[in-house]
């Protein structure tokens, strides 16, 4: 008897104590899954869209709003986490393949690359003072000028 | 030769500066309706035996260079120029030039809820495969040399870019996208490696290509995660001889087809494409009309080990006639057997610095010789059968 309750007291232990740990673990390695939201410049008409449409205007090949007018596209570095985020968890996609259709087109002269800022403050000034400009961010809501974009 | 790589040296330091001082000044100086890019990209090469670009044969040929300069200026809501420089050595085929690449104006036409369509002018680009449009740009490209049963380097001149029109569309639909391309225009070139390997070295009259058809159909899903292709062009060849020569003015018609699918997954790469070429030569006199096909196809698969490393491992196999596989045609010419085919295992590795310097380095264990030049080769016979070559790539971006 007292050696199962020393046996399950251990186990009750150990176990919390690898739980205590893998959770820890967990919240250094494991950079928190923060919500990206796409903004768009108060300018940009409101329009339906889909995740294809959404894909198509961060590739460059939809380059014009419901209004006629040019998009403006901003991103962050291929290797910005934000940017990684971005692609695999809003446009279901990899920034390797984005950077394969931006090159493509760049290097034969059939289009041009979105304008890339360094940081999400930059980011932020940039949409807000950009007429048709779209970009994303960690939390796009309450800033003047900027419109949260969403897709069905 | 150390003079002229000194030289060289000079003139590249040169450019590469005028490079950086234009990536820096981009951000600021420039309007946002100009962009302005580049790359620079030097390769080295060596070789058991058989020469790829330059001497490479038991020595480090740092034969290949490739630098382009791309402006891009948006003058109208739907109108936009764009033009680049290249300057190209490779080998013996070219010892250094300056050309303009492409420069075109493209008119947005019409746009509607899921596509477009609109027309380009000038020197475009000829749509072909999976990698022709930039295939000097070696960010772009899997390998630092590209499938040569597909990709030629020898007749890339052919291949690279045509002075004409070209019609384009997109569809996008959920269950994919689907691109067209239809190009009309004279292919650009100095066609004497092309001469000398569909005709024969001691050709001395001119080639001359009349206006080709290129022509592509894309269909990508999800985002390009999967991508089929299919290109063909209609390349003609007119010969204008020299005087007192055998060969009379024939012409060469140059018909491929090429069929193409990749995979682009977060971690792991698949490519295969096929090519079917009918190639017709008649009226020389001196050769009898001549109708072959021509067949190659790779597969290829490329792993990112972390995000900036990336290893690729291909199979590509070459047979300039399928009804003369083992080379016996070559053979009655005098010409050895191993002209008439080539089968290439190829092991690289892609190691990306940063976003813009990358650095790679491949192997390849090839079995025959038809994809080498022959201004590298100049004597087919002092070729061998089995050969490996080793290449390194420094390329620079911005």
């Amino acid at each position: 008897m007292t050696l199962l309750t020393l046996l399950s007291k251990f186990f009750i232990v150990a176990f919390s104590k690898r739980l205590l740990l893998s959770f820890l673990l967990y919240a250094v390695l494991v950079p928190v899954v923060f919500s990206i939201d796409i903004i768009v410049n108060i300018s940009v008409p409101i329009q339906r869209n889909s995740l294809n449409k959404t894909r198509a205007i961060f590739a460059q090949q939809l380059n014009y709003w419901s209004n006629g007018e040019k998009t403006r596209v901003f991103i962050l570095k291929d290797d910005h986490p934000l940017h990684k985020q971005f692609t695999k968890n809003k446009l279901n996609m990899f920034p390797h393949q984005l950077r394969r259709v931006w090159d493509r087109m760049v290097f034969s002269g059939t289009g041009q690359a979105p304008d890339l800022v360094e940081t999400e403050e930059e980011m932020l000034e940039k949409v807000a003072s950009t007429k048709n400009a779209i970009g994303y961010l960690t939390n796009g809501s309450g800033y003047e000028n900027i419109r949260l974009f969403e897709y069905e | 030769m150390k003079t002229y790589g000194y030289l060289n040296m000079n003139r590249w330091g040169l450019l590469f500066c005028a490079l950086l001082i234009s990536s820096n000044g981009q951000a600021e100086l420039l309007p946002e309706e100009i962009q302005i890019h580049g790359f620079l990209t030097q390769d080295f090469f060596h070789s058991s035996d058989n020469n790829v670009n330059g001497l490479s044969d038991d020595g480090i040929s740092p034969g290949r260079t490739e630098i382009g300069l791309n402006i891009s200026y948006q003058a109208f809501e739907r109108l936009t120029f764009s033009a680049q420089g290249l300057y190209r050595r490779a080998g013996y085929i070219d010892k250094g030039s300056v050309g303009l690449d492409y420069a075109l104006a493209d008119l947005n036409l019409f746009n509607y809820q899921k596509g477009h369509i609109g027309i380009r002018g000038g020197r475009i680009k000829i749509p072909f495969g999976l990698y022709n449009e930039t295939r000097d740009v070696a960010f772009t490209n899997p390998t630092i040399l590209l499938p040569q049963g597909i990709y030629f380097d020898r007749s890339r001149s052919l291949l690279t870019s045509a002075d004409g029109g070209s019609l384009y569309a997109q569809h996008r639909t959920a269950w994919g996208n689907f691109s067209f391309k239809f190009n009309y225009g004279l292919p650009l070139g100095d066609n004497e490696e092309i001469m000398s390997t569909i005709l024969a070295p001691t050709a001395k009259g001119e080639f001359k290509a009349n206006p080709a058809i290129a022509t592509q159909i894309m269909y990508d899903l999800n985002g390009g995660e999967y991508v089929f292709a299919v290109s063909y062009l209609d390349l003609k060849l007119k010969y204008h001889p020299a005087d007192n020569e055998v060969f009379s003015s024939g012409y060469n018609t140059i018909r491929p087809l090429l069929f193409s699918a990749q995979y682009n997954g977060e971690k792991l790469g698949l490519t295969a494409e096929y090519l079917y070429r009918w190639n017709h030569s008649k009226n020389y006199d001196a050769t009898p009309d001549n109708r072959s096909i021509t067949e190659s196809w790779f597969v290829q698969g490329s792993y990112r080990f972390i995000s900036r490393l990336q290893g690729i491992a291909r199979y590509e196999t070459l047979s300039l006639s399928i009804e003369d596989r083992s080379g016996n045609y070559a053979a009655a010419f005098g010409l050895p057997n191993h002209i008439a085919y080539s089968k290439d295992w190829m092991l690289g590795l892609r190691w990306d610095v940063t976003s813009s310097l990358m650095m790679r380095t491949e192997y390849h264990r090839i079995h025959g010789t038809a994809w080498l030049s022959q201004s590298d080769n100049q004597d087919r016979s002092k070729t061998r059968e089995n050969w490996d070559l080793y290449a390194l790539q420094v390329s620079y971006r911005f």
